[in-house]
């Protein structure tokens, strides 16, 4: 439970340590990086807690979700509209969603009571 | 990486645990790294540009249609330059051209006799007869006539005369000298003896025309009229004030 955690610092530790800056054409681009992860890192917990987990399905996730929310911001930049917000939106979505499956998985866990029940949501 | 499906039968649940643990844990650095290098640059950005990173976008837009528009000024401030060269060129020339149209004109209206203009010439003065017709005697002879005064004139102007004046009446291109009644009529105007004929021009070679043998002044002198003539070293003659009438005149081309 604490590799995550370990993670997570390392990665702010780097962040903070390397000197590398995103060009500012990009910054959009991060961002919707950064929301794409967020989503699959959820994702992730949620699959765990309900055991169900798998790699390649997560990875994958994360690479295909970023990679099409970046296509998404360069068309939209190409055609003038902001079509990454469709993203931000969906990420945010299922932030949400995933989050609130994670509140009623831990709590399920926590109560003791039936996970095939918690699944139902 | 090998196929974890079929793996995840075979795999204890801790080694599962740790797959998930250690994939979660390469994310969330992943997530933490980008996450921390964009809020620094956000950062930098408040920080040096005192505005929020959302609106750069806009911002960088407005920079590039402004640095159009500068571009667009700059060449516009460009050409205008050289329009303005130009102008001042052709204003240059047009001056240098206008003064001399502007000379021309009035060396033109000094020789047609409408501006007034001063040198030194003779002033001759004529008048009637003072002596009283003798019984009998036609009147006419002892009254100046105006062809008397009219070859007064032209013996100026045969003699190089500038310009002549009668009575303060210019005598130019269109004046006719003639008489209605008792009165000599010059430019149209009325004229009292005595007769004051004022020209511009060398005053010895006028002085020596109006003596002429034979000439107007003699003939006038031999018959009693009073003739008075005098040279002056500075006269002034007025211009002509009447108008050209140009009706029928047309230019040929």
């Amino acid at each position: 439970m604490w590799l995550p955690l370990l993670g997570l610092i390392v990665g702010i530790v780097l962040g903070f340590l390397v000197s590398v800056e995103i060009p500012l054409g990009y910054v959009k681009y991060t961002a919707i990086a950064i929301l794409a992860a967020i989503d699959t890192v959820l994702g992730g917990l949620r699959a765990q807690l309900e055991d169900r987990f798998d790699l390649p399905i997560f990875l994958s996730g994360f690479v295909v979700n970023a990679g099409f929310a970046a296509l998404l911001t360069a068309i939209g930049d190409l055609l003038g509209l902001d079509i990454y917000l469709g993203a931000v939106i969906a990420f945010s979505i299922r932030i949400f969603d995933n989050i609130g499956f994670i509140r009623r998985d831990v709590l399920a866990a926590y109560l003791r009571i039936g996970r095939s029940e918690a699944r139902r949501g | 990486m090998p196929d974890p499906r079929p793996g995840r039968t075979i795999l204890s649940a801790a080694a599962r645990a740790s797959r998930w643990q250690a994939g979660l844990a390469g994310l969330l650095a992943l997530v933490g790294f980008v996450v921390v290098l964009q809020v620094r640059r956000v950062w930098q950005v408040r920080r040096t540009l005192q505005i929020p990173p959302t609106e750069l976008e806009q911002l960088a837009l407005t920079l590039r249609d402004q640095e159009r528009r500068r571009a667009n000024l700059e060449a516009e401030i460009a050409a205008l330059r050289a329009r303005l060269q130009d102008y001042e060129k052709a204003a240059a020339e047009g001056r240098t051209a206008a003064a001399r149209l502007t000379r021309t004109l009035q060396d033109l209206r000094a020789r047609a006799g409408v501006t007034p203009v001063e040198g030194p010439g003779v002033v001759v003065e004529l008048d009637d007869n003072p002596r009283p017709p003798r019984p009998g005697e036609d009147p006419n002879k002892t009254i100046l006539h105006y062809s008397d005064l009219y070859a007064v004139v032209a013996d100026l102007w045969a003699a190089g005369a500038d310009a002549v004046a009668v009575n303060g009446e210019r005598v130019v291109s269109s004046t006719g000298i003639n008489c209605v009644g008792t009165t000599i009529l010059c430019n149209a105007k009325r004229l009292a003896p005595p007769y004051v004929v004022t020209a511009i021009g060398d005053p010895d070679v006028l002085l020596a025309a109006l003596r002429r043998p034979a000439g107007a002044v003699e003939m006038l002198v031999a018959f009693g009229f009073p003739v008075r003539i005098a040279k002056h070293a500075r006269l002034a003659v007025p211009g002509y004030r009447g108008i050209f009438r140009f009706e029928h005149v047309r230019v040929p081309q």
